[in-house]
This record gives C-alpha cells, sequence and structure tokens, in this order.
C-alpha cells in the first residue's frame, strides 16, 4: 500500500513538474532549442534579430521555477496542440498570457509603462466596456475589439452581458475587470526586426522630445487577421475637408493612430473618431502634442506658444473651450476666424 | 428526464424560423426554436477571405459542420458525395440566423407578376412553372412589416416597374460609391430606370443598431457593427426577451414524432451531446430551408406516410431551385475601385418582365467588393490562367472592373430534386439529403438575355472591354434554395396549403423559401421573411390555445 | 534531432519525458516543412514560382505559397496528400522524360513546358496546385502565405483599412 501510494506521489511530482522541466530543458539551450519545434523557428528567429535580442526568452516569457501559472498552462497548452499534430503558422499568444507579459515589459520600462498607466490608453475593461452612458447610446459589438481587447479570444456576447442597450452590464470573464483593454502588446510588437534601441539619433546625439526615435517594435495588433502590421505597413489616410486634402504630417507613427482614432469612410477630418489637426494645427503629428504612452499633451501650448504664436496674441488667455469638440476652439480644428470673427488681423511682426 | 411540453417546435433559426419564433412568442405561445448550428460573432470568422461563407476553400465559417454533413449528388459524372465546402452541396449557412447571418442583405419585393408567372407567359416546355395561390396583395402589409421591424434603407421610388406599396423605405440609402456614379448617369442614358438597392442593411443607426461602416467584407462574414440585419440581432432576441422562446443550438432533428393518427406530437433531435432527446409540442414548423426541410419530411416516416410526411402524391422535394447569376464585367482605363463597401449600390428592374419571347427575367445591380482571391478567379476567357499573363492582368485590373450581376428567375422542374439517399447517412445516422436534376433550358436562355444587357449597360458607361459569364445548366440551390414544399390549392399537385400547413396533417407547417411556387428575379429574403408574418398571422388566427382549427 | 542522449540526463526525468515526446510530434526528417520532404517542397516552390512568377513585384515563391500548402496539407486539405506526393512525382518524371534532368533543375522556360504538358496529363493535379498557389499568393496571410502581404500591396489594397464609425453622440464640427 505504502509503495503504491509512494508511486503514485512519484507520478503526481512528475506531472506537475512536467511543464516546468520541459521548460528547464528548453531553456538551457539559449533559445535555440525551442525551435525544435517547428512553429517555434519564426519566432526565434524574430527575436534573434529584433531589438530584445539581448534579453534573453526566460527575461520575458518567464522560467522554470516561475510562479505565474498562465506560463506553463501556456506551455503545456502548446505542447498539446503540437501533439495533435496541429502545427499552427506561428505561435499565438493568449489573452491572459498577453496580460501577463505586462509585468516584464514594466520591469525595464519604466517610465514608459509609469506614463502608459497614468495615461487613457491603460483604460480597463471595466472601464471601457461597463460605461452606463456609452452603453445606453451604443450597443456593445464586435467591433470595439478592434482596438479595446484586440487579444480577447471570442465574440462581444463572451465579454459583456448582456448584449443590450438596456444593461445592467457585467463583464463576463470577472477577472478582466482590472486588466488593461490595450496593453503593451497592442501597439509594440516584441519580435519585431531591428537594431537595439539607443536613445541616439544617427548623429550620435541624445534627442530632443520633438525628435523622438521610431521604435522598430511599432506595429498594430490586427485582430482580424491576428498578425502585427508593422508601421512602415500601416496606410496613412489621405484626409479630407469638404474636397480638399488636408495637409498630412509625415510622422509614420501616426499610422497607429489613425487604426483607432479613424474617420468614417468618407475620410472627412472630424468624422467618427478622427482627430487630425485642421485650421492653425494643420499638418502637425498627433504626437507633436501627445506624448506617446502618456498621451499627455505635454505643457503642448506652453511648448510651441507664444514664441510660434502666428498673432502674437496670448493663447492662454484665449478661449479654453479647446477640449470640446463642439467647441469652435476645438483645439484640434481651431481656425483663426474662430477668434477673430471680425477678420483675421495681419501678422504683427514678433518683438522677442 | 422528459422535456417540458410547448405549444410549437420551430426547426430551423434562420429567415423563415427566426421570424415566426418571434411572432408567436410575443403572442404568448411557448416556444423551441432548435439550431443544428451554433450561435456565432464575429470572432468566429475575422473577414477570413478563404474561410468564410462565400469563399469556401478552407471550409465554412457559418456551418454547417465539414465532416457531419455529407450529402449525396447526382449529376453528369454520376453520383458521389458531397461536402459542405464544395460546389454542388447547396449550402446554406446553419446557424442562428441561418443565410441573413452572413448574406449581401439585398431586400427585394417580388413583382407582382412573379406570382402569377404561368397566367403571365404560359406553359414553358420542361417546367411546373406555376402561379402562386396568393398574390402580392396578400403580401403587401407583410412585406411592409418586414422593412419596418427589420430595417430596409435604399431608395426604390425611381423604380418604375415596382408593384404599389403603401410606404417608402424607413431608412436612407447609403451615399453612392463610385461604381454608382458611373452607372447612374450610363443607365439613364440608355433610357433604364436605375435607383439605390434595397438593403437590409442600417445606412443610420436603426433600432439600436448602428449604421454600416462600409467595410470591405460583407456577404459571407459577420458584421462587426451589427449593421447588417438577420433574424440573429431582431426577431430572435426579440423572441427570447418574451420569456416564452428558447434556442436551443447544435441540435440536430432526425425526424418530426407522428401519434397514431398522423398527428404531429413533437420532433425527435440529437442535442449537442449526442443524445437523442424528444421535445413534445402541439405544432411543428419546418423552417430549415429547402433541402433540409424537405429531407425533415422525407425522413418522418409513418405507417400512415410511408413515403415521407406531406409526401402522399410525391411533391416533397420536387422543384428545387433558386436562381441562375449571368454576369458581365468591364475593365476600364481608370479606378471603379474606391474601397468603401458593401459595392453593390445601382440597380435596374427594366429587365425582370416583358423581355420579348422570354418567360421573365432578372433585376441587374452592381456585385459586392471583390476580394483579391476572389477577383483573380474572374479573369475574362482570354487572359491565360497562370504565368506572367494573368498576374499582369490581375494587377492591371484589380482596381479597374466593375461587375453587374443579377438572379434570374428559374424555371422549377418536376425532376430538380431532393430525396434521402438509401445508403448514405450523416453523423447522426439520419439518412442525408440526395440532390439531382438540372436547369431548364429556357432559364439559361434568359440568363443570356440579361448577361447581354449587363455587358451593354458597362459599355454604355465607358468599359474598354467586357465580358460575360453565363452559368451552366447543373442544379441551382444554394443559398437562395427554394421550392421544394410547394404552396398551392390542390393536394395533389402540391405540400402546402396558402397558410404553409401540410395538406396531410392538421399541425405541421412548413415555413421558409421551400414554399416558394417560383422564386422572382431577385434575393428572395424579404419574400421569405414577408410570408413568414403572414404565415405567423393566419397560424394565430386559427390557434386555439392548445391547437390550431382545421 | 537536437536532443541527443545526453541533454536528456542533464534535464532530468519530467524534462525527458516531455522533451522526447515535443521533438516526436514535429519530425519530418531533416525536412524544414510539415508535410512536404526537402526535396518535395523546392520542386512545389519551383511550380509556384511558374504559376505566379515574380517581376516587378514578388511572386507566389516570396510569398511563400508552398508554406500555405504545406501548412494546410496539415488540415483541411489532407485529402490531397496523395495527390500532392503522387503529383510532384509525375512532375519530376515529366521533365526527365522531356528534358532529361529535375524539374528544379530545368531553367524557367523549359519549367514552363513542362507544366504546360502537366496541364493536360495530369489535369486533377494540377488544377489543385493551380488554386493553392493562387490562395497562397492572394489569400489572407493567417494562413501561411502571401507573406508580408505582397498581393495586397501589389494590388494597392490598403491593409487594414482605416475605418471608423460614428460612435458618440457628441457633435463634431461642420
Amino acid at each position: 500500500m505504502k509503495k503504491i501510494l509512494l508511486i503514485s506521489a512519484l507520478l503526481i511530482a512528475a506531472l506537475v513538474l512536467l511543464a516546468p522541466g520541459a521548460t528547464f530543458y528548453y531553456e538551457t539551450g539559449g533559445g535555440r532549442r525551442c525551435t525544435s519545434c517547428h512553429e517555434m523557428q519564426e519566432v526565434y528567429d524574430q527575436w534573434h534579430s529584433s531589438p530584445h535580442r539581448g534579453v534573453g526568452c526566460e527575461k520575458c516569457h518567464g522560467w522554470a521555477l516561475t510562479l505565474e501559472m498562465s506560463f506553463h498552462l501556456n506551455n503545456a497548452e502548446r505542447a498539446w496542440t503540437h501533439l495533435r499534430g496541429d502545427l499552427p503558422e506561428r505561435v499565438r499568444f493568449p489573452h491572459r498570457y498577453v496580460q501577463a507579459i505586462q509585468e516584464p515589459c514594466q520591469s525595464c520600462h519604466r517610465q514608459e509603462f509609469a506614463s502608459w498607466q497614468a495615461g487613457p490608453h491603460s483604460a480597463t475593461y471595466t472601464r471601457i466596456f461597463l460605461d452606463k452612458k456609452h452603453n445606453t447610446g451604443n450597443m456593445p459589438m464586435d467591433d470595439c475589439l478592434r482596438c479595446h481587447g484586440a487579444f480577447f479570444e471570442s465574440g462581444i456576447g463572451d465579454l459583456v452581458s448582456p448584449v443590450s442597450r438596456t444593461g445592467p452590464w457585467r463583464l463576463v470573464p470577472a477577472e478582466l475587470a482590472n486588466m488593461p483593454s490595450m496593453p503593451c502588446l497592442t501597439c509594440h510588437q516584441m519580435h519585431r526586426q531591428g537594431p537595439p534601441l539607443r536613445k541616439t539619433d544617427v548623429a550620435g546625439r541624445v534627442p530632443g522630445p520633438s525628435q523622438e526615435i521610431t521604435r522598430p517594435s511599432l506595429a498594430f495588433f490586427d485582430r482580424r487577421t491576428q498578425q502585427y502590421i508593422p508601421l512602415q505597413d500601416l496606410p496613412l489616410p489621405v484626409m479630407l475637408e469638404g474636397t480638399r486634402a488636408v495637409k498630412m504630417s509625415p510622422d509614420r507613427r501616426q499610422a497607429l493612430c489613425y487604426q483607432c482614432h479613424a474617420p468614417v469612410a468618407n475620410m472627412q477630418v472630424a468624422s467618427g473618431d478622427d482627430r487630425t489637426g485642421l485650421g492653425v494645427h494643420e499638418g502637425i503629428s498627433c504626437l507633436a502634442c501627445h506624448a506617446q504612452h502618456g498621451e499627455q499633451t505635454r505643457a503642448s501650448c506652453a511648448s510651441c506658444h507664444p514664441k510660434m504664436s502666428n498673432c502674437g496674441l496670448d493663447v492662454e488667455k484665449m478661449d479654453t473651450t479647446f477640449k470640446s469638440t463642439d467647441s469652435q476652439h476645438n483645439i484640434h480644428w481651431v481656425k483663426c476666424a474662430g477668434c477673430h470673427t471680425k477678420g483675421v488681423p495681419k501678422k504683427k511682426e514678433r518683438i522677442s | 428526464m422528459a422535456l417540458k411540453h410547448v405549444n410549437a417546435l420551430i426547426v430551423g433559426a434562420g429567415a423563415g424560423g427566426g421570424v415566426v419564433a418571434k411572432e408567436l412568442a410575443t403572442a404568448g405561445l411557448s416556444v423551441v426554436l432548435l439550431e443544428r448550428g451554433n450561435w456565432y460573432s464575429a470572432a468566429d470568422c475575422r473577414k477570413d477571405d478563404l474561410r468564410n461563407q462565400r469563399t469556401t476553400v478552407l471550409g465554412n465559417a457559418f456551418g454547417p459542420d465539414e465532416d457531419r454533413n455529407p450529402r449525396v449528388l447526382v449529376d453528369d459524372r454520376g453520383e458521389g458525395i458531397v461536402w459542405p465546402s464544395e460546389s454542388g452541396y447547396s449550402n446554406n449557412a446553419a446557424c442562428v440566423g441561418g443565410g441573413t447571418f452572413s448574406y449581401g442583405a439585398q431586400a427585394w419585393r417580388y413583382m407582382e407578376k412573379d406570382f402569377r408567372m404561368r397566367s403571365t407567359y404560359g406553359a414553358v416546355a420542361g417546367s411546373t412553372l406555376e402561379d402562386w395561390p396568393i398574390g402580392y396583395s396578400d403580401l403587401e402589409p407583410y412585406y411592409e412589416k418586414a422593412e419596418r421591424e427589420l430595417g430596409v434603407s435604399g431608395d426604390v421610388s425611381n423604380n418604375i416597374f415596382q408593384a404599389r406599396r403603401n410606404q417608402g423605405l424607413p431608412m436612407p440609402p447609403l451615399s453612392p460609391n463610385k461604381e454608382y456614379q458611373i452607372l447612374l448617369p450610363a443607365a439613364k442614358r440608355l433610357g433604364w430606370h436605375p435607383f439605390d438597392l434595397p438593403m437590409l442593411r442600417n445606412s443610420v443607426p436603426y433600432n439600436g443598431r448602428a449604421a454600416c461602416m462600409r467595410c470591405r467584407w460583407c456577404v459571407g462574414f459577420a458584421c462587426e457593427v451589427n449593421a447588417r440585419t438577420g433574424t440573429h440581432n431582431t426577431v430572435i432576441p426579440a423572441a427570447l426577451a418574451t420569456g416564452n422562446c428558447e434556442v436551443r443550438t447544435g441540435c440536430m432533428t432526425r425526424e418530426i414524432l407522428l401519434d397514431d393518427h398522423g398527428q404531429a406530437s413533437g420532433a425527435a433531435y440529437f442535442d449537442p451531446h449526442d443524445r437523442l432527446q424528444r421535445q413534445t409540442a402541439d405544432l411543428v414548423i419546418v423552417c430549415c430551408g429547402a433541402v433540409e426541410s424537405a429531407r425533415l419530411l422525407l425522413n418522418t416516416r409513418h405507417r400512415l406516410f410511408p413515403n415521407g410526411l406531406g409526401n402522399r402524391y410525391d411533391w416533397v422535394g420536387r422543384n428545387l431551385h433558386a436562381h441562375t447569376y449571368p454576369a458581365a464585367a468591364g475593365l476600364f482605363d481608370y479606378d471603379t475601385y474606391d474601397d468603401i463597401g458593401p459595392g453593390a449600390s445601382i440597380a435596374i428592374c427594366d429587365f425582370n418582365h416583358g423581355n420579348p419571347g422570354l418567360a421573365g427575367g432578372g433585376m441587374l445591380a452592381n456585385e459586392f467588393i471583390r476580394l483579391p482571391y476572389q477577383f483573380m478567379n474572374q479573369v475574362p476567357p482570354w487572359v491565360p490562367r497562370w504565368g506572367q499573363a494573368h498576374k499582369d492582368f490581375v494587377r492591371t485590373a484589380y482596381k479597374r472592373t466593375v461587375t453587374i450581376m443579377g438572379p434570374v428567375q428559374e424555371m422549377p422542374m418536376f425532376d430538380a430534386r431532393v430525396q434521402v439517399d438509401p445508403k448514405v447517412k450523416d453523423y447522426w445516422g439520419i439518412p442525408v439529403a440526395r440532390l439531382s436534376g438540372k436547369k431548364n433550358p429556357h432559364t439559361l436562355e434568359i440568363a443570356r438575355f440579361t448577361a447581354g444587357k449587363a455587358e451593354a449597360w458597362l459599355q454604355e458607361a465607358g468599359a474598354v472591354r467586357t465580358w460575360q459569364r453565363i452559368p451552366g445548366p447543373s442544379l441551382s440551390g444554394g443559398q437562395h434554395q427554394a421550392g421544394t414544399c410547394r404552396m398551392g390549392n390542390d393536394p395533389k399537385t402540391s405540400v402546402v396549403d396558402q397558410d404553409c400547413r401540410l395538406h396531410d396533417v392538421d399541425n405541421v407547417y412548413v415555413i421558409d423559401a421551400s414554399v416558394h411556387v417560383t422564386n422572382g428575379g431577385f434575393n428572395p429574403v424579404l419574400t421569405i421573411f414577408a410570408n413568414a408574418y403572414r404565415a405567423s398571422h393566419r397560424l394565430l388566427e386559427a390557434w386555439k390555445g392548445s391547437k390550431v382549427r382545421s | 534531432m537536437p536532443n541527443s542522449r545526453r541533454q536528456f540526463l542533464g534535464a532530468g526525468l519530467s524534462a525527458a519525458v516531455a522533451g522526447s515526446a515535443i521533438s516526436c510530434g514535429a519530425s519530418n526528417g531533416a525536412s524544414p516543412w510539415r508535410f512536404f520532404t526537402a526535396e518535395e517542397g523546392r520542386t512545389v516552390d519551383a511550380i509556384c514560382d511558374r504559376i505566379i512568377p515574380a517581376d516587378r513585384d514578388p511572386g507566389a515563391k516570396e510569398a511563400r505559397a508552398v508554406n500555405y500548402i504545406d501548412l494546410q496539407l496539415t488540415r483541411p486539405f489532407k485529402r490531397y496528400r496523395k495527390a500532392y506526393r503522387e503529383g510532384i512525382a509525375a512532375v519530376d518524371a515529366a521533365s526527365r522524360k522531356k528534358f532529361g534532368g529535375r524539374f528544379v533543375e530545368l531553367p524557367a522556360g523549359q519549367q514552363t513546358e513542362v507544366l504546360a504538358d502537366i496541364e493536360k496529363s495530369s489535369a486533377a493535379f494540377f488544377e489543385l496546385i493551380l488554386a493553392h498557389t493562387r490562395q497562397g499568393f492572394y489569400g489572407d496571410p493567417r494562413h501561411g502565405g502571401n507573406r508580408n502581404r505582397v498581393s495586397w500591396k501589389m494590388l494597392g489594397v490598403p491593409f487594414p483599412p482605416i475605418r471608423g464609425l460614428e460612435r458618440y453622440d457628441q457633435p463634431k464640427v461642420g
């Protein structure tokens, strides 16, 4: 009897240790051994030529002795699909793992993480999907998940219940309540090809805030194909004001913004969720004012005005309803005529 | 444990079944709605251009399950098993919403003559062409109800050929896309009467659902913004909201249960765990689509109905037809593609009737957006199928090609039919549908005529080269499948009466396109909806608490 | 196979069990493919290249149509495995007979001639690989082909499209 118990205990222990044990085995190869599974080759290759090439697999994905259960479950699940003969084109993260990987991001990129956390893009599932005011006017739908919850595996009905405008609503997977609906991986592809990031430009200078580096990881996670579209392949729209093509900043990073802050099909400025600059701010990149990660507008007025003001007026004493989309003075679309209702005065010589 | 008895058991949660469930549940009847497929979301397809309900090279997105649902097809090459994603299967989706979950959503009323084809054109050689026992005026109030309750956008006021209507459409049309702007003046120059396509699609927010976002993936895909209207996002949720209706998905119905007197007492079905269940009910309403409705009746055997329920005179499964789709494409010397979906936007009804020497015709409209894989299959006959020349053509023509097509009203054929196969069974051991027969040659004659009109339209619009696509003579089925349980007054030449009730049995109804005598020169869904509202209304008038007045 | 006996022992019991099981699942000789042998993979790659050749835009080879076909042969195309094995052999046999060499060894012009013959002599296989090559070039990249969306870029189809919705109640500027 004792013997049976002992053997059973050993077997159970072996089973429990199976996944971490295998992980340990594969990790000792410095990542190379992982690629003995066909589907790992591509991600390995990508990592090997990515900015994170100096960061070992285990640094982000955990290692054998980690207590992060999603890590082991993920590995076990992956081994199981592999053994079933289902060899995917490339491995994908389950949603719970995307959430778990926020932590390793934070451990290195502390400042970026903190500013993201303080900004609107860290909005939780609760904030996005249980907003009474929003849901009363707009029925939750699958398209919401394109930006909010891009990694959520299933349809809207499996996230929010009921799918109606009457509510009361609840999150079906309650554990998502405080999870971010737009985690780091929404806009960053970890295994993206590119050199390790050095905070200098080509001339070796440390760039100022207006010369930020385009990170090679910038890519949009397209929920439909469940693939990343790298920044250089994302379309930058031709925005229109009536029939006039609006002057656009050549800053490619905006292509990422436009995926979600998108105009409707007629491409008119300010339609849908579009906030393309018009009027006095036409041609300025989104990122000229909005810091990436935090989206706070720096001290945006002060950083350009009044030094670069066209009329020499103290802009901070003007109508400050610029945050309201109703306002003539909305910061995205304000025109000279918005303030100078009796005609725009001629440019003054600036005295400084 | 026995399942709780209900008033009405509806088999099939598609266009017909969804409407009936809502009407009956709203009137207070207890309803169970059985659906063999699942309740899908956009996450189940994700705009996959190789695996959706239109392009099925990697399978169907919305059912039926590929490995469990074979059929037998008999054609010129002999008889063989076909699977749902293969051509010849005549598939319609198997899911909550049925075809309406992933269709293009054109919302047509049939014309007055479409209900009186035999009286209008006389006999057509080889065809069982017949009048409907009801006319347009019987359906008109229900067309209107469908348009308002479900929501139709468009502007048909310029369609001088349409039958009288009491009200316009409840939503304006979508703003015109580029093809519309090219084709509108050309049609007018030809003296035709172009107008904005009516669609079961929100052009503005309607009934709590958003407006169409004009994406390029429409027909064949799930709508991510719920702007496209199907029974899954309208009447079925409304039925559930009454508290009187229960939807059971993943349930495959084997047969209708009959008592000693030949009255229906419910149905036997396999639940999602493959357990055989028996649901008793006062009424059984069959809404499985033309192929599967016929199959269910034929698989229901009884001492009194040895050849299948409703099949005393061998009419169940007969007259399977749908639409023949001729097309013409035109290559322009400038970009005609603007990436503004759904694409189909402008139509004419100038050639539905009154074509010299022809028994009918069909509507013509521009085609939905062709995704790259769809487009490259449609190259003109003079372009090689592979190599540099094919690639060159696709690259040049992708954004410069306009296609016009339309559903030609088919001449029903007695030998185009659904039977149950004596040998082949599906996953659950139920005999499968066996399809055989062909199109009437006159149908193809009409198709050649309308393809010529489509080509003339493109030439007038300035296409530098044009070409036609005429379908072959093989059996029509697919999403527009109809005709297998013909509605009629004479039990010897039809399956159901005017109220869609079987001639043979008091408490079994068939309410889907199976009952269509002819199928119009239009997409049939609005007529299925209207007839389902009408049949429900008639049923409720006859309802006496536990049975219908006979 | 990467896991030798020595590495086995170093990793302990549980790893040994899991390790051997996992690498067995992936084994296909020395082939980089899931279904094809390395030789077959090269032949299919060359056929794809003839069906949709590269010019100023990438062709089916660059789009990795062969990867699409190989992947799908582990999935819905399982039923075509035999057809591929035999069809590829038929292509090589035809090349040897006509030009005295394996298909991959022939110059492009001769490959095209061989394929034109195959289109008639092994019509069923040709139709199959023609359809699959087109899918692997023009179809969705999620299935293993159309690498980096090369065909969509060639056709000028932006992806993902920028498309929003009037979602909010707040009024906008006119």
